[in-house]
């Protein structure tokens, strides 16, 4: 199934006009070479190959080893088998922060998808000028650099000079005087999955208006007339329809908010005490923070390995529609 | 190793390809014969010092001396992987408690000729791993109270002398006047540290070969109870270091503070801001108090040492400048630079502070200034999340002391062992 | 009614999306004594002292060269490689096709901020450090997984009739290519090349290890140089923050519709 979308390549009407006349020549039936795709694939495989495959094959290589400082600048080499991965599987943070990186990922990608749906169909119903203002701000929101955005909510959330206490206070809370947001684990993310969420929203929001921009008129006006409601419209005919995107949105939503790390990071580095640290950051924290690298490495490799156990299914769904489509 | 071969021929290939974008390699000018590189951190040396002493270097040796200043954010990766690459970096600064990990990983070069120099005898043990020195002292620092006179003055309280005339001061302050009586964040640990230190305590002791966090101790504990008594004169927050918010500049010039615990640089930093303001400061000085009126209190002897890189471009002209750098000539000048306000590194240089002075009241306790655990792993312990910060801001909080404690000793044995 | 509801929802996110953007280019322009202030100051009169601040920085104009450099460098080797490869997978049929596709997915997936330290480690064993090239290959590399897999929607999405009609008239694969699809191509190669952008231009963790040279630096280390122990600069900080903001800003804005039309299109056709 093919969604026709409004800045999608649009058709060519058929062959140029001054050949029409002419009897159809048998087409030329491209002359694939054996060796073509392959030439075509090599500077894009060599490149991953070099700088990713690479960069993962010595991953796993020293996550078998003992890995810190100072073998990082004396440059020796200590092998020490399987240790790291015990160390790390028996270690309760390293479930802990396993469990906490779901949870925090769930959460997030619900929260995403059913904001930016909403806000795709309100896009789709307000008139030009409120759609124009509301794209705009959807856009500045989008194109804030992580950065800058996360600085500026750490900023807002300001135990002493915060807006965000200023609000609290001005809205006549009492107790938010100097409130600490970054006071508990779940406080910390709640704020982070407030900034994720602000900024991942206009993604999901704009595609899904300009999926809805090419759903022909004709299809709300006839479940209209048949008295269909909001709600039945929306799940028989637009799910249903825009089935592929919802797929691969939230496809790409959770592989970004699981990868997030900056945002966590430069938020609370994992703290207080730990109570934010998802997995990326727990290794991050391991490796660079407490230059333990080998066990840092080990983490990775974990991560990586239940990253893809969890998208096996999703791999397998995007597998699928590939084979209907050719 | 074929693998690795293929792909470096791959990297190789490709970036020759790229060489068009940009300048390839240009940087890390350390490998030159006719140039060293310098990495002092943010807010280390006063400018006009820096400039003559390099002026100095250049004119002797006819080389080039690239000063380049380091953020600290992000340092210690940078640190870390500059001493393992080739000619990164040449001289660099070190916090006195990091040293010793780095002159264990072996990235620093041993500076033996330099031993016979006059260093203050105190500070050498931060640069020394069993006998061979792996870096020199540079200079050190130690906290004072800085209070403002007009709100002490207001509340009639008076400079004390111990404990309890410190804690008695604080409550006039609280009931006479508006300011906050001090301020002072929940996790300021080397603050802290100086209570345990009166009490006979230390962080971690050596245990047999090994090091163990010692916290959950009775020193410990009381330590962490007069800490707390302090701090509930405070308006700061339990979580938080003197660093972020930045008490000299964030806090002190915008609240209405009666004291805070600062370094000479953090005091400069808070005049200069309430100057900037329109305001004038009115700061008194005096010693962290001690439990008797003839013991002041420990405090942590802050500072920086000066090492040269293992892989340093240029070792001996390294060396050549770390001697100059710390001689006793621009020794003098770098304490006269800092307006006496650093303890010196020389024995033979002299800081002469004037009466009244911040640097007056940290020099008469610069002599019982502690130094925590100089071991290869203490630097692990001071690295976020840092356990023993996690404990104070549990035992502010009412959580049971021996048990965080317990925890956090746990941590810090497993970090401090390690290399 | 309904009409008021949805509008004042409307304006409801418009303050709730825009405010933090605001709250940059607002602090910005406050002195000292506004941006530290326990109530937040909405009027005031704008002072660019931040700025000077900000760009007076050492090597000010090296970072923002460098940064322009490596980005649009990664943006540009992105595309091109990208093209190839996702015309092959979009459009010939051979032996490893799927398992390219996976691959390609897999990359996608791939926690740079972990590898940080192993490719560190890598260009420091080929001695390829301080690099401005070694830059541009890592961030193009980040960008390539993505950039083709969007392409590969694109290109399946035009018509096979249109390429055989084109060589039909003496085009071979090659001119047929580059005379009907890339033309075609236009929105998803401007949805990627942002991606590729952003990614690139965003930049910190890589650049604090590999680059410690300071003329090979880019502008997210002098983003942060303004909060230091000493005291965080936030002025200086916002005033750094909205410059960098600028460029992606403009070009968002100059691409928006393409853009999400574009993203979708590719993504939905995935």
């Amino acid at each position: 199934m093919t969604v026709h979308i409004e800045d999608a390549p649009p058709r060519v009407p058929g062959p140029d006009p001054s050949t029409a006349g002419l009897p159809p020549p048998r087409p030329r039936r491209p002359r694939s070479a054996r060796w073509l795709p392959y030439l075509l694939l090599a500077p894009a495989v060599l490149a991953l190959a070099a700088v990713l495959g690479y960069a993962l094959v010595r991953n796993l290589v020293i996550s078998f080893q003992e890995f810190g400082r100072r073998q990082l600048i004396s440059r020796t080499t200590e092998w020490t088998g399987l240790d790291n991965y015990r160390a790390v599987l028996e270690n309760e943070r390293f479930w802990d922060a396993a469990v906490r990186t779901f949870v925090f990922m769930a959460a997030n990608v619900l929260v995403i998808m059913i904001l930016g749906t909403l806000i795709g169909l309100l896009l789709n119903a307000l008139g030009t000028k409120m759609r124009l203002l509301l794209s705009i701000s959807l856009v500045a929101a989008w194109a804030m650099p992580v950065i800058a955005s996360t600085t500026v909510f750490q900023w807002l959330f300001d135990q002493q000079f915060g807006v965000a206490n200023w609000v609290m206070r001005s809205l006549g809370f009492s107790g938010y005087e100097q409130h600490n947001w970054f006071g508990s684990g779940t406080s910390t993310l709640a704020i982070v999955t407030v900034l994720i969420v602000w900024a991942s929203v206009p993604f999901v929001a704009l595609n899904l208006y300009a999926g809805l921009t090419t759903v022909s008129g004709e299809i709300w006006e006839a479940a209209r007339m048949d008295g269909a409601s909001d709600w039945r419209v929306f799940w028989s005919i637009l799910v249903p329809i825009m089935r592929p995107f919802f797929l691969i949105t939230t496809f790409l939503e959770i592989i970004w908010v699981f990868k997030a790390f900056t945002q966590i990071y430069a938020m609370n580095e994992g703290g207080p005490d730990r109570q934010s640290e998802t997995l990326p950051v727990m290794a991050y924290m391991e490796g660079m923070g407490q230059n333990q690298y080998g066990a840092a490495a080990a983490i990775s490799v974990l991560t990586l390995i239940i990253l893809l156990v969890a998208m096996s299914f999703y791999f397998w769904l995007i597998f699928k529609q590939e084979k209907e489509e050719s | 190793m074929k693998r690795k071969l293929i792909a470096a021929v791959g990297v190789t290939a490709l970036t020759a390809a790229l060489a068009a974008c940009g300048d390839d390699g240009s940087g890390g000018d350390g490998g030159d014969a006719d140039s060293i590189t310098v990495w002092l951190m943010d807010g280390s040396a006063p400018e006009p010092w820096v400039d003559e002493l390099t002026a100095a270097f250049e004119e002797e040796h006819d080389v080039q001396v690239n000063v380049e200043i380091q953020q600290w954010d992000g340092i210690q990766d940078r640190l870390t992987t500059a001493l393992s690459e080739d000619g990164t970096v040449d001289v660099l600064e070190l916090g006195n408690t990091q040293t010793v990990g780095y002159a264990n990983t072996g990235g620093l070069a041993d500076l033996s000729d330099l031993a016979d120099e006059p260093w203050s005898e105190n500070m050498l043990a931060s640069a020394e791993v069993d006998g061979t020195l792996y870096a020199v002292p540079w200079y050190g620092a130690n906290r004072v109270v800085i209070y403002d006179q007009s709100v002490w003055a207001d509340a009639g309280a008076e400079v004390p002398t111990t404990r309890d005339e410190w804690v008695e001061a604080l409550e006039l302050i609280d009931e006479n006047t508006e300011a906050q009586p001090i301020y002072l964040p929940g996790q300021s640990y080397y603050v802290m540290g100086g209570f345990v230190a009166d009490e006979g305590g230390a962080f971690a002791v050596e245990d047999g070969e090994e090091w163990a966090g010692s916290l959950a101790t009775p020193e410990g504990e009381a330590g962490m109870e007069f800490y707390r008594t302090l701090q509930s004169f405070s308006e700061a927050p339990a979580d938080i270091d003197e660093a972020e918010p930045q008490q000299s500049v964030d806090i002190v010039p915008n609240q209405e503070i009666g004291s805070w615990i600062g370094l000479g640089w953090e005091a400069a930093g808070a005049i200069a801001a309430i100057e900037e303001a329109g305001g004038e400061a009115d700061f008194g000085y005096f010693p962290v108090p001690g439990k008797t009126a003839d013991q002041l209190g420990n405090v942590f002897l802050g500072g920086s040492n000066l090492a040269v890189s293992e892989r340093a471009g240029n070792p001996d002209l390294a060396m050549e400048f770390l001697r100059l750098a710390t001689s006793q000539e621009y020794a003098q000048k770098f304490v006269d630079a800092n307006g006496d306000g650093v303890v010196p590194n020389r024995t033979d240089v002299t800081a002469e502070p004037e009466p009244g002075s911040f640097a007056e009241a940290m020099v008469a306790s610069a002599d019982v200034g502690f130094l925590p655990p100089l071991t290869t792993g203490w630097a692990n312990v001071e690295t976020e999340p840092n356990p023993i910060k996690e404990l104070m801001t549990k035992a502010l909080n009412g959580d049971d002391y021996q048990t965080a404690a317990e925890e956090a000793d746990a941590e810090i044995t497993t970090r401090i062992n390690r290399e | 009614m309904r009409k008021v509801m949805l509008n004042g929802t409307a304006l409801v996110l418009v303050v709730l999306f825009l405010f933090p953007v605001y709250w940059m280019f607002s602090t910005s322009f406050k002195s000292n004594t506004d941006v530290l202030s326990k109530d937040p100051v909405f009027f005031f009169t704008p002072s660019f002292d931040h700025y000077s601040t900000a760009t007076g920085v050492d090597l000010f104009w090296t970072y923002v060269g460098n940064s322009f450099i490596v980005t649009i460098g990664a943006v540009l080797l992105a595309l091109g490689v990208a093209l190839m490869a996702s015309y092959a997978i979009a459009r010939m049929r051979f032996r490893g096709r799927r398992g390219m596709v996976i691959a390609v997915m897999m990359a996608q997936m791939a926690p740079w901020e972990i590898l940080i330290i192993v490719v560190y480690l890598n260009a420091r064993d080929l001695e390829m450090l301080n690099s401005i090239g070694t830059l541009t290959l890592v961030y193009f590399v980040m960008a390539l997984p993505f950039t083709i897999w969007t392409l590969r929607g694109f290109i399946a999405a035009v018509p096979k009739e249109l390429e055989e009609s084109a060589m039909i008239d003496g085009c071979t694969r090659t001119q047929a290519f580059f005379r009907v699809i890339f033309p075609l191509l236009a929105p998803g190669l401007m949805a990627t090349s942002l991606f590729g952008f952003i990614s690139a231009w965003n930049e910190y963790a890589m650049v604090l290890v590999l680059n410690k040279a300071p003329d090979a630096a880019t502008l997210p280390l002098w983003l942060t140089q303004f909060q230091t122990n000493f005291g965080n600069d936030w002025g200086a900080t916002m005033a750094a923050s909205s410059m960098f903001t600028i460029p992606v800003l403009i070009l968002f804005i100059l691409l928006q519709r393409r853009v999400t039309g574009g993203l979708s299109a590719g993504a939905v056709k995935g």
